[in-house]
């Protein structure tokens, strides 16, 4: 459905919305990041994207997966530490971090479920923000299917009309959303529909950067595997986790136990995110690290993004919101990367 | 002034001579600012080198590359690699003289001035611009900046509004350490080093305590501050899951033995030890480049807690870090006529 919401309703409507965990993008220092709103207010109009994207909530960086401990006669004292029952709502997910968690959901599902992800990705209900201004210089979504007004996995998609927010329901969740406060919401009318549909269309053409002939990538890709390409490319790399951390798509992690230094002894088994720049991400116990160097990891984030999960899921692990662009300390660019690949020995 | 052109010509001489193995220096990024670290192989590479008040990296950090990857060649190029440097950047080249991390003869150091303003803080920046979209920014002389918006328009800004911290805070912006110095060499008088420490050190250990659990529960552990740093170069680092000291000929016991000394878990006391772990390895030895606050993604604010240390070597030990290479390591090294009796 296609409903009306005035700008003044909107924290009212939040309001409402007791029965959820509510998150929304809140303004650190010279950055955004999603936190649980703990007094209901408008969106900020200065709001462009979050540092960290929803990925931090769905799969958060740290997850208990199961408490454990001594061995005991009936055997190990084990409990396992699934996420509470508590429906989650997203306030202001911007489409391509809302696209990138489809992408995600493809590998935590399929034969063998996580239930840990799922029970996160099931609970939360994402309330998108159409890019009616691109909100990084950076942003190139219209290169990887993507749009500033996509619908892709968001229940409910506001486009701010200035006065007021034109609310589209995506999906039965959605709906909820929207009939648990359904006085604050009016029909809407042609006129704004067409409204919509021109910032779209404005919008689009305020996203300059492109990838050229990004479907050619997959198998330009497999061409320069071993090119001494990626050493030019990795030569500024520091080895450092931000454009991994920051990707609403990055989904590796590492599984640890950690125990307490107390008798008896306890402790927790913890998944945290893990990060394919780090050197130890690959290391063997033996000493041996197949992947030693930075351009054996640079093209490792290259390669997994426009060509290994291309094979897999028939889509790019990359929704184009430029976080490792803008955030990169040494000014490494995908986009860059990407554009000289296609150029590689043309 | 630095003259580019003079500066492009001393590069591409010392590369055509076949002097050093490559030059380190600055070109425009894809975002136009910051500069980005730019490695030359071919005088032809020299055309795209920048000087200007975006140049803010350290480039001395890519040292540690070269030193590692010398390391696990067979028969290396043993030439020197040349390098750009600013004022802060050359203390870091003189404290990795001092530990002995490199030999002078590794490198063929480019010194430029600052010139009396400094370089500019991405962010102070585009506060300053309100948003609108940066092409280029200029030094127009002493404690101006002329910047480019990306719609071609001109404005020029006073440097004090926009400079980074490190730079508000300089001892010198001249190399202390350089083999040819471009543009003028200017006495500096930068008044009280340590002013913004006085922030923190008038809180209460309480309020201390809120202000630095509220920052380092931001913390994601990408570890950017210590990737970025130049000091460190530590083949093994205590909150590394994994020891990199371990080769194919370590035993299973051995292995086996060593401490894990923080979960990679991003909680408040992992991060707490994590930074203060880096804080204390960087006393004596962080020469305010502040790197580690520009790259933060979360915008921890970093250099209060390497600026205390370094107030802490003045005021203690009257050392100045970075200044002079003939010194010996101020965290490595003891006096037999020490007064304190807990220094024997």
């Amino acid at each position: 459905m296609e409903k009306i919401l005035t700008k003044q309703s909107f924290p009212e409507w939040i309001e409402k919305l007791s029965a959820y965990k509510v998150y929304a993008p809140i303004k650190k220092e010279d950055h955004w990041d999603y936190e649980v709103v703990e007094k209901a207010v408008g969106l900020d109009p200065a709001y462009g994207n979050a540092v960290l994207s929803p990925k931090k909530i769905i799969f958060p960086q740290r997850e208990v997966l199961f408490e454990f401990g001594s061995q005991t006669k009936e055997g190990f004292d084990l409990k396992e530490n699934l996420p509470e029952d508590e429906a989650v709502v997203i306030f202001g997910v911007r489409p391509c971090d809302a696209k990138a968690l489809t992408g995600t959901d493809k590998v935590f599902s399929g034969d063998f479920e996580d239930p840990y992800y799922r029970k996160r990705r099931d609970a939360a209900t994402l309330v998108g923000l159409s890019c009616n201004t691109p909100p990084s210089k950076n942003c190139f979504c219209l290169s990887v299917d993507g749009s500033p007004f996509s619908k892709t996995g968001l229940d409910v998609l506001l486009t701010d009309l200035g006065e007021t927010y034109f609310v589209e329901t995506l999906s039965d969740k959605g709906e909820q959303l929207v009939n648990a406060a359904s006085a604050f919401f009016s029909d809407s009318k042609k006129k704004e529909k067409k409204e919509v549909e021109k910032l779209q269309i404005d919008a689009e053409k305020k996203i300059v950067r492109q990838v050229k002939d990004v479907k050619s990538l997959p198998g330009k890709l497999k061409e320069i595997f071993d090119s001494s390409f990626w050493d030019d490319e990795s030569l500024s790399c520091i080895r450092c986790g931000i454009c991994t951390y920051l990707c609403p798509t990055c989904h590796c992690f590492d599984i640890c136990d950690e125990v307490t230094c107390e008798y008896p002894l306890a402790g927790k088994r913890v998944r945290t995110w893990d990060n394919c720049q780090f050197p130890d991400f690959t290391m063997h116990s033996s000493g041996h690290n197949p992947r030693p160097d930075k351009a054996s990891r640079l093209r490792q984030r290259i390669q997994h993004k426009y060509n290994y999960f291309v094979e897999r899921y028939d889509e790019y692990q990359c929704t184009g919101c430029g976080r490792c662009i803008g955030k990169c300390p040494v000014g490494i660019d995908i986009i860059e990367v990407l554009n000289k690949v296609n150029e590689h020995g043309a | 002034m630095v003259n580019l052109e003079e500066l492009k010509s001393e590069i591409k001489r010392v590369l055509g001579e076949g002097k050093v193995k490559y030059f380190i220096g600055y070109r425009r990024s894809t975002g136009g600012l910051p500069a980005a670290p730019f490695f030359m192989k071919e005088t032809e590479d020299v055309e795209r080198l920048i000087w200007d008040p975006t140049c803010i990296a350290n480039l001395t950090r890519f040292l540690d590359d070269e030193k590692k990857r010398k390391a696990r060649q067979k028969e290396p190029d043993t030439r020197p690699i040349g390098i750009i440097v600013k004022g802060c950047d050359s203390r870091a080249i003189n404290v990795l003289l001092q530990e002995e991390f490199i030999k002078r003869e590794d490198v063929y150091i480019v010194g430029v001035s600052c010139e009396h303003s400094g370089m500019v803080d991405e962010k102070k920046l585009a506060a300053k611009m309100k948003g609108k979209a940066v092409a280029q920014v200029d030094f127009a002389g002493k404690d101006n900046f002329a910047v480019t918006a990306a719609d071609g328009e001109k404005t020029g800004i006073p440097a004090a509004e926009v400079l980074a911290g490190r730079c508000v805070e300089c001892k010198v912006d001249y190399p202390v350490v350089r083999d040819v110095t471009f543009g003028e060499e200017l006495a500096r008088s930068p008044g009280n080093a340590f002013k913004s420490v006085e922030k923190i050190e008038a809180m209460s250990v309480a309020e201390r305590w809120d202000f630095w659990k509220e920052q380092f529960d931001k913390c994601i552990r990408c570890y950017a501050c210590r990737s970025v740093c130049p000091m460190c170069y530590c083949d093994e680092c205590v909150v590394d899951t994994i020891n990199f000291a371990v080769t194919a000929q370590t035993g299973a016991k051995e292995k086996a033995q060593k401490i894990k000394w923080i979960e990679k878990s991003p909680a408040t006391s992992e991060n707490f030890f994590y930074h203060m772990v880096r804080a204390m390895h960087l006393a004596g030895r962080c020469v305010d480049c502040g790197e580690c606050e520009r790259v933060c993604p979360v915008d921890i604010p970093l250099r209060f807690l390497n600026k205390k240390m370094e107030k802490e070597a003045k005021e203690l030990f009257d050392y100045d870090v970075g200044m002079n290479p003939e010194l010996p390591s101020l965290v490595s090294s003891f006096r037999d006529e020490d007064a304190e009796d807990f220094i024997r």
